[in-house]
């Protein structure tokens, strides 16, 4: 009996070892083909094909790139700007949102969940949204107009501010809040001086979350855009694909010369550039991304 | 203090008591007028009468062929086939708010009527009230709607072609009346119960309201005005009348999209979604559960970190990773095929790889983030059982089987109800960056999402079609969670989504 189960168990931990190690390279197995690629000189990329080690090592791609700057150093730049302005409106508005409905005296609070809740069931579709930042409110006819449209439509979101507002209820008991207003504290006092100071970790994973979207963002440039001095760094990168290949097949059919074209290293290089951020981040915030997921999920 | 509030509060029962005829009084007036407004709102009561048709025809320019189709009397029900025939796309917006608002007040003041028939015995008659604020408000902002409507189309035909029946003033000005009664009988019964209305509430919570402005201003611009925007679906859009007044054209939109690719869409969208959900759920549970048992904690958590990754990488990456691997020349896998002395595979040229392709990626990029969910589930379960399992001598097969999966049930349920409610809602970031503006693959991956956008960026003349498809999407997918939320509340009201 007791031989049997143990037989068992140790045939099931080598199968979900196995299993696990399997699943974890199949996830990382593309970086390393992005990253050894980038490192390796084009001409073996075209004739060998990628490998796990770059063969034949050189940083010519990096340096390709870092030799005219101005493009990418521009899209970092706005990305950046995109990323803190949008991250840190969005916060304050979901943070004031979640105190508003996590207070239990506040009559409509339930109005309001369902109003924000509302939203994630129906909407108007794709092209009203559109027209109405770019006819309605004309933000696509100045510089300045395509970028808070590119900012502004992800401040936030319904499953954001249900998640704010749990962290809101976990981390700050209704009886405090209560005793403090026995106290006479207003509800200025309450939000700064009692639920801010301790609403730490919310702010961590709402926050990153939102930075998260605002990093990755190429959608709003796409749409918005008018100027490539607006574009998103993940937009650049995307246009830097697409006019390859576009000429690319120009080129087969019209016989213009390829030499000057960014190589298949150059991309690749690009695109380790436009994820460094968040790959050199991810193992120190990968914890609050987990925490919001796992308190989002208890509460459904 | 208190007992003198406590005295005056008695004294106000029992004049309320007294007063219960007054009361009867208002609602019975309210009731009354209710019922006259929804009469009113019938269809068979024409609101606008066209007049000096023929000089008004001309200057729109009415083919013969419509003014045949024309009536002189019009509802607000069907003022869009005016609209419609003579091509007067200008008002066409303004038409189908004003049908969108008298469904509304007709609704409301149905809400009230059933109300009065039906009374919640709970708190005298403020529920009755409360359902009677809508009925009214709604009516009065519908007449004034209407009026302002007149004047609107008569300043864009250049000339007087409407005429407003009197009607509109009567439920207007009765309407009004109705209110201030309720709102009478109301304030005082309000004291008795010691419930406060809104504008108590504002007063006492300004500080709340005032920290909810920003939100309401950015759901409006972002969410709730672009609904009204589902009017282009309506519309045949052209360069010389712009957006404001191309003409209504019914329902032709649809129609092109049901003849061309509405089937396709849906069955694409639909496809691909329970693919995911179904493979993807059961995935990631594996998964999760695998985690849970690792008892090295270096391994534990490296692997899960590992599998966390690609959710963090944009899809413009996940672009340039599928394009690397199944480029025809120099792609990953067609230099290993070469290499094995194997033909090469033109994937880019052949749609059938690529709902695979596409479901492999999902899962590539998501697998992580359901590990988290599920896991989270997994360590909420009390060592208790398994001790209990293992002294009974189950094995770790049957823990899972009996234990694990049955405690895990109710999150994958919401889960699946939440997956569900969006089985409409299209992964379009992934979609458009794997297959982009190949058209060789559409057949195999087009869904709503990337087809609405290739309008909006490539076709503006056929804004109406897309916004046709978008707001089909909507709908349906609406009437998805209605339906489901429905069943669910019926047989398990925790897991209801709403």
């Amino acid at each position: 009996m007791k031989i049997r189960d143990s037989k068992s168990t140790i045939i099931f931990k080598i199968v979900i070892y196995t299993l696990l190690t399997l699943g974890a390279l199949i996830c990382v197995f593309p970086f390393i083909v992005i990253i050894s690629g980038s490192f390796t000189d084009n001409h073996t990329i075209l004739t060998e094909g990628y490998g796990i080690l770059p063969k034949n090592f050189t940083v010519a791609a990096y340096q390709t790139i870092f030799k005219a700057p101005q493009d990418i150093l521009q899209a970092y730049m706005m990305t950046f700007y995109y990323t803190i302005q949008g991250t840190s409106v969005g916060l304050i508005m979901i943070t004031m949102t979640a105190y508003v409905i996590s207070r239990p005296e506040f009559k409509y609070r339930n109005n309001i969940s369902f109003m924000i809740y509302f939203t994630s069931i129906f909407g108007g579709g794709i092209i009203p949204w559109y027209l109405m930042y770019s006819k309605v409110l004309g933000l696509k006819e100045t510089t300045g107009g395509s970028m808070i449209a590119i900012w502004f439509p992800a401040l936030m979101s319904p499953f954001l501010i249900i998640l704010m507002r749990t962290f809101i209820k976990a981390s700050v008991p209704d009886a405090i809040s209560e005793s403090a207003k026995i106290d006479g504290a207003g509800h200025m006092t309450i939000f700064f001086k009692i639920v801010l100071p301790v609403l730490g970790p919310g702010i961590a994973t709402v926050g990153l979350f939102l930075a998260l979207g605002y990093w990755n963002d190429w959608f709003r440039s796409s749409m918005f855009s008018t100027s490539s001095k607006t574009w998103e760094l993940q937009f650049y990168l995307y246009d830097l694909l697409n006019a390859t290949q576009a000429l690319k097949q120009m080129a087969q059919n019209t016989s213009i010369s390829t030499a000057d074209l960014p190589t298949q290293s150059v991309k690749l290089a690009m695109a380790v550039v436009a994820t460094g951020p968040v790959l050199l981040f991810y193992p120190f915030v990968q914890r609050y991304f987990v925490s919001g997921i796992t308190i989002g999920a208890v509460k459904g | 203090m208190k007992r003198k509030a406590n005295r005056q509060l008695s004294s106000l029962q029992g004049m309320l008591e007294k007063q219960y005829f007054g009361k009867k009084l208002a609602i019975l007036i309210s009731m009354m007028i209710s019922i006259i407004t929804v009469l009113l709102y019938l269809p068979v009561f024409r609101w606008i009468s066209v007049v000096n048709t023929e000089s008004l025809y001309e200057t729109l320019k009415v083919k013969e062929k419509a003014i045949a189709l024309l009536e002189t009397n019009y509802s607000l029900f069907n003022i869009l086939s005016f609209v419609q025939h003579t091509r007067a796309g200008s008002i066409g917006l303004y038409s189908m708010i004003l049908l969108f608002l008298i469904i509304a007040a007709l609704y409301f003041n149905l809400v009230f009527l059933l109300r009065i028939i039906k009374k919640k015995n709970i708190k005298g008659n403020l529920s009755i009230y409360s359902a009677a604020h809508p009925a009214m408000i709604f009516s009065v902002i519908l007449c004034i709607a209407t009026i302002i409507y007149i004047d609107f189309a008569n300043s864009k035909f250049g000339m007087t072609g409407f005429v407003l029946s009197p009607a509109v003033y009567l439920i207007l000005i009765i309407s009004i009346i109705a209110f201030i009664f309720i709102k009478l009988v109301e304030s005082k019964e309000r004291l008795l119960y010691r419930e406060h209305g809104f504008l108590y509430e504002l007063k006492k919570n300004w500080i709340l309201f005032l920290m909810l402005v920003p939100t309401f201003l950015y759901l409006i611009i972002n969410n709730y005005l672009p609904m009204v925007g589902v009017y282009y679906a309506f519309t045949s859009f052209n360069f010389k009348d712009g957006l404001w007044a191309s003409p209504f054209v019914g329902f032709k939109n649809f129609e092109h999209l049901l003849k061309a690719d509405l089937f396709k869409l849906t069955k694409n969208t639909i496809l691909y979604n329970l693919a995911f959900i179904g493979i993807g759920n059961i995935l990631q549970i594996a998964f999760a559960i695998f985690v849970s048992r690792v008892g090295i904690k270096w391994f534990k958590r490296t692997s899960q970190t590992l599998m966390f990754m690609p959710y963090f990488v944009s899809f413009v990456i996940l672009k340039v990773l599928v394009y690397n691997l199944f480029e025809y020349q120099s792609g990953m896998i067609n230099t290993a095929m070469v290499s094995l002395g194997l033909d090469r595979i033109d994937f880019y040229n052949e749609p059938s790889y690529w709902p695979y392709l596409i479901t492999v990626f999902y899962l590539w990029k998501n697998i992580g983030y359901g590990i988290v969910v599920y896991l989270a589930t997994i360590m909420g379960i009390s060592d208790e059982y398994y001790d209990a399992a293992k002294v009974d001598g189950a094995s770790i097969l049957q823990q899972i089987r009996y234990i694990t999966l049955p405690l895990i049930k109710p999150t994958f349920i919401i889960l699946f109800l939440y997956a569900l409610g969006s089985i409409m809602k299209g992964q379009f970031e992934l979609f458009y960056q794997l297959v982009g503006t190949n058209g060789v693959l559409y057949n195999a991956t087009d869904i709503f999402d990337t087809f609405v956008y290739r309008i909006t960026t490539t076709q503006p003349l056929s804004i109406g079609m897309g916004t046709a498809a978008g707001l089909y999407q909507a709908v349906f997918g609406f009437i998805v969670i209605l339906v489901t939320n429905f069943f669910v509340k019926r047989k398990n009201p925790d897991y209801a989504l709403f």
